[in-house]
């Protein structure tokens, strides 16, 4: 079994329950692992998150650091991973 | 105190604060020091500063209005502030307007967001970045750009004063900016009044306000048409000029949606990637299956037909040989085809650029003229390399460098937060949903929050958060924001001093200055990159808090410590590195903040103890990070983004109805075409008013400051309306004489100022003295305030970017006293 940290921000983390998690896997790529997350409405994070396949443009999610594309939700998880899930909010202003 | 953060030290005794000096061992502002950071010690102890929380006593409300105030605990302040806002979170927290300030601590600008308002009720930074931003990081990923001071020759001015008396870390570009004119470096200056720059430059072009493009239109002719010169390997190997644009002005694409050239030998498109940039044609008109195609270089040479230096000439009142010769000195000066050796690497060499800032480009035709100098200093090849006109970037984190499209860099005009998705009604009282390349337009505030059905909101504001800010001051319309004021029902501010604006505030919470409170700071460094911290350097006076630390109790009394802290989270770039995420129940103090922030950027060694001892860790950039640092990504210098988005929106607005809403400055090229304001001298407003600032007063709320202020005082170029001799004796006006200004807008009035250095056309106004209302004694009454001469309105607003104008048409009266 391997396993990846889950850190959820904002919304995601509102929608999970819980913001800090360890979760393990055999197989799995980042579509797998937003799928096995449950969400406290009796979904899961796929379902809010993913709009025809790909990652809807509201939302992020970085493994390592690095942000995925909206199209790189088949990327494989090898273990050990730091995934980061949140809203995309418009923070700053101004110039 | 200002955005940019100089490297201070201050001599303390006995817990007094005696002496500001630049610190010599930070490379930014080397051991130097501007007025500004100087008279720091007159903002810390000065006797007008708020040392208590207030609560004002004085339902009534207005211009003038003293609040009475009367000092409270922090306690009541924050329960009072906590139930009101609270109020508003739970109806609709779109109903918070919020006015941020604060260059420097620009991550607590995310603070709305976290309450969930989207609402920016402030001009702050639309004056001067609003075009400009979004057209750097379109072109090279930068945020903010200027000459390169090591190697450029030839430096021409526009509308700006980096290295000399603002914009870009004026401290230590006034040195670098000395250094290269002892090396005989040659400075250009084109600017209605002889400003600082102007008066230092080797040559003064007085120039008709926002017609700056028109006449580096005419130089791009010169250089296009008459002297054919222009550097055609930069343009065809690394850029998009070659890529083939179609009739309708789209790239012209395979069907595997692949960007084509001309390939000269094959005599036929083929795909970018497919063709040897030799073989790449970079002009020419040809037909392909029925359609006529051109190069987008081939474009723009079309368009530049038209922009002669006599066409030109008309507009700017430039003389057509002034037009040409400073072309043909500039294009001679730029070496095309030269090279340099720099830690072992070679580059183009092209020690001549123009550099450009707000003057320039704050007008309602801002995104044109923003791609006008960058496509001129194109023409040279010069776009970030060594001599040249180099982007600046946000901050430590580099230019935003990522694959596009075709081979291209990919478009980054928002880098403040990413582009918001369209969206009717709007949620936002700005509009930002309408702007997706654009920043924040605050002034439209003064349209749709007394309009707001018209412009689809389905929601009106009822309070207001200004943290450091002066929106009374800054916007457009004066008359217009002190109705927007008066609706609001509850209004809590942070701020050091009185202002305009705190005078219509419910509670007055006091922070600390800099030199009470923590921040690593690293904001648009031209040559350097790293933070530098400000720490406490004395006991903070009074019973002030930081700011930080006063949004964050706010963030828990009302019950989104964990939004703020995730929001955090992202501002910071602690989502790329998890380990040092924010928990999101934990509340911070700001050392324990900043010591997170500090060993994110630059591991456990750096600390924030590592910082209190050693004050900074900037150094210079590299030549790697400074030239040219996304490698072999070709720039766009046909902005077909920008048409593309263009038409987008067009579909949007027409999809719910707007079809008169503008979209007609979302072009892939700059050309010349009237503005409102040249258009307004139709209706009788005969001459221009444009506004200024100096060092004295740049990028902070120093006007109050005693020691900035008696300096100004004895400065007659603040004290009133500039105007020419010629103009004067015309209008029978002599210096000290009453005199007022009108435009579309509003009027203000102000005493006659005679000088030689203005143009005929213009007043000069400056912005430095112009507080028109506040309680703090030093800043009333001192002169006129020009933003009442502008306007919120979108006619006066660049349709793509949001940037505002900031030249207005005026009549001119004189007022027999």
């Amino acid at each position: 079994m391997a396993n990846a940290n889950i850190a959820a921000l904002g919304s995601t983390r509102k929608m999970l329950g819980f913001s800090r998690r360890t979760v393990e896997f055999e197989q799995a790529t980042v579509a797998d692992l937003l799928r096995d997350l449950k969400t406290m409405d009796g979904q899961t994070l796929y379902d809010h998150l993913v709009c025809d396949g790909k990652l809807r443009g509201d939302f992020a999610i970085l493994v390592d650091g690095l942000s995925l594309g909206a199209d790189q939700l088949d990327k494989p998880l090898q273990g050990g991973e730091e995934v980061v899930t949140m809203a995309i909010l418009r923070h700053l202003h101004g110039g | 105190m200002c955005l940019h953060g100089c490297g201070i030290r201050v001599q303390v005794v006995d817990g007094v604060a005696l002496k500001i000096e630049g610190d010599p061992t930070n490379p930014d502002n080397l051991g130097k020091l501007c007025p500004k950071g100087n008279a720091g010690l007159s903002r810390l102890y000065d006797s007008t500063r708020v040392l208590h929380p207030l609560k004002r006593t004085n339902p009534k409300k207005g211009p003038g209005v003293d609040p009475q105030w009367k000092e409270i605990t922090w306690e009541e302040a924050y329960s009072t502030v906590a139930r009101e806002l609270g109020r508003i979170r739970a109806e609709d927290p779109r109903k918070l307007l919020c006015s941020l300030g604060d260059f420097q601590r620009i991550l607590l600008w995310g603070w709305p967001a976290a309450f969930g308002s989207p609402n920016f009720f402030t001009s702050l930074g639309n004056y001067c970045g609003g075009s400009y931003h979004p057209v750097n990081g379109s072109i090279d990923g930068s945020f903010a750009a200027v000459n390169d001071y090591e190697y450029c020759n030839y430096w021409i001015q526009i509308g700006s004063g980096d290295g000399f008396s603002a914009h870009l870390h004026l401290s230590g570009s006034a040195k670098r900016m000395a250094d290269a004119r002892m090396r005989g470096m040659k400075v250009i200056s084109l600017d209605p009044r002889c400003s600082i720059a102007s008066a230092k430059a080797d040559e003064w072009i007085p120039i008709v306000p926002g017609t700056d493009r028109a006449f580096v239109l005419g130089m791009a002719h010169v250089l296009v048409h008459e002297l054919k010169r222009f550097d055609r390997e930069f343009l065809r190997d690394r850029t998009n000029a070659p890529y083939l644009v179609t009739e309708d002005g789209n790239l012209y694409k395979d069907a595997g949606g692949k960007a084509q050239v001309w390939d000269t030998r094959a005599k036929a498109p083929r795909s970018w990637d497919a063709v040897p940039a030799a073989d790449m044609s970079l002009e020419g008109t040809f037909t392909h299956h029925g359609r006529n195609l051109r190069t987008g270089f081939q474009v723009w040479k079309d368009m530049l037909s038209s922009h002669t230096p006599e066409q030109m000439s008309e507009v700017t009142t430039i003389p057509a040989e002034t037009i040409r010769r400073i072309a043909r000195e500039f294009v001679d000066a730029a070496q095309i085809g030269a090279t340099i050796e720099i830690e072992g690497k070679t580059y183009p060499f092209r020690p001549a650029a123009l550099n450009y800032y707000r003057g320039s480009q704050s007008h309602s035709n801002g995104l044109f003229d923003n791609l006008t100098y960058k496509l001129f200093n194109m023409l040279v090849g010069n776009i970030d390399v060594p001599g040249g006109h180099l982007g600046v970037p946000l901050d430590h984190r580099g230019f935003f460098v990522s694959p596009g499209e075709d081979g291209m860099l990919k478009p980054e005009p928002h880098q403040l937060h990413p582009a918001p998705p369209f969206k009717y009604p709007p949620d936002s009282t700005h509009l930002m949903e309408w702007f997706p390349i654009g920043f924040d337009a605050g002034q439209l505030n003064t349209e749709t929050l007394l309009n707001p059905r018209k412009y689809g909101l389905n929601y009106e504001p009822e309070a207001m958060l200004i943290y450091h800010a002066n929106p009374l001051w800054n916007m457009p319309e004066t008359d217009k924001v002190e109705k927007i004021m008066a609706k609001m029902k509850f209004v809590v501010t942070i701020d050091i001093q009185h202002t305009d604006s705190t005078e219509w505030a419910d509670i007055f919470l006091p922070a600390h200055t800099y030199l009470e409170s923590y921040l690593l700071n690293c904001l648009e460094p031209p040559a350097v990159t790293g933070h530098a911290l400000r720490q406490p350097v004395v006991e903070p006076v009074g019973d002030t808090r930081d700011a930080f630390d006063i949004l964050t109790e706010l963030s828990e009394r009302l019950g989104f410590l964990d939004d703020w802290n995730d929001l955090l989270n992202m501002v910071c770039g602690f989502v790329a590195k998890p380990k040092y995420l924010l928990d999101p129940e934990k509340r911070y103090t700001p050392e324990e903040f900043w010591d997170i922030y500090a060993r994110s950027v630059y591991g456990e060694d750096k600390n924030l103890e590592w910082f209190k001892e050693h004050g900074h860790a900037v150094r210079y950039r590299t030549a790697e990070e400074t030239y040219m640092p996304y490698g072999s990504l070709r720039i766009p210098f046909y902005l077909d983004f920008f048409k593309r988005t263009g038409d987008e929106m067009r579909k949007k607005f027409d999809e719910v109805g707007l079809k008169d809403w503008p979209v007609d400055n979302y072009q892939a090229l700059p050309f010349w075409k009237n503005s409102q304001v040249i258009e307004d001298g139709k209706d009788g407003y005969e001459y221009y008013a444009i506004t200024f600032k100096e060092s004295l007063h740049t990028f902070a709320d120093t006007m109050v400051m005693p020691w900035l202020s008696e300096v100004s005082d004895k400065d007659p170029v603040h004290g009133g309306v500039l105007i020419n001799p010629v103009t004067a004796k015309k209008l029978g006006l002599r210096s000290g004489d009453r005199l007022r200004l009108t435009s579309p807008a509003g009027s203000i009035e102000g005493n006659a100022q005679v000088v030689e250095g203005i143009h005929p056309q213009v007043v000069g106004v400056s912005n430095t003295l112009t507080r028109y209302v506040s309680t703090n004694y030093r800043s009333k009454d001192r002169g006129t305030h020009f933003n009442r001469l502008l306007t919120g309105a979108m006619k006066y607003t660049d349709s793509a970017t949001g940037g505002l104008e900031s030249t207005a048409r005026v009549k001119i009266e004189r007022i027999v006293v």
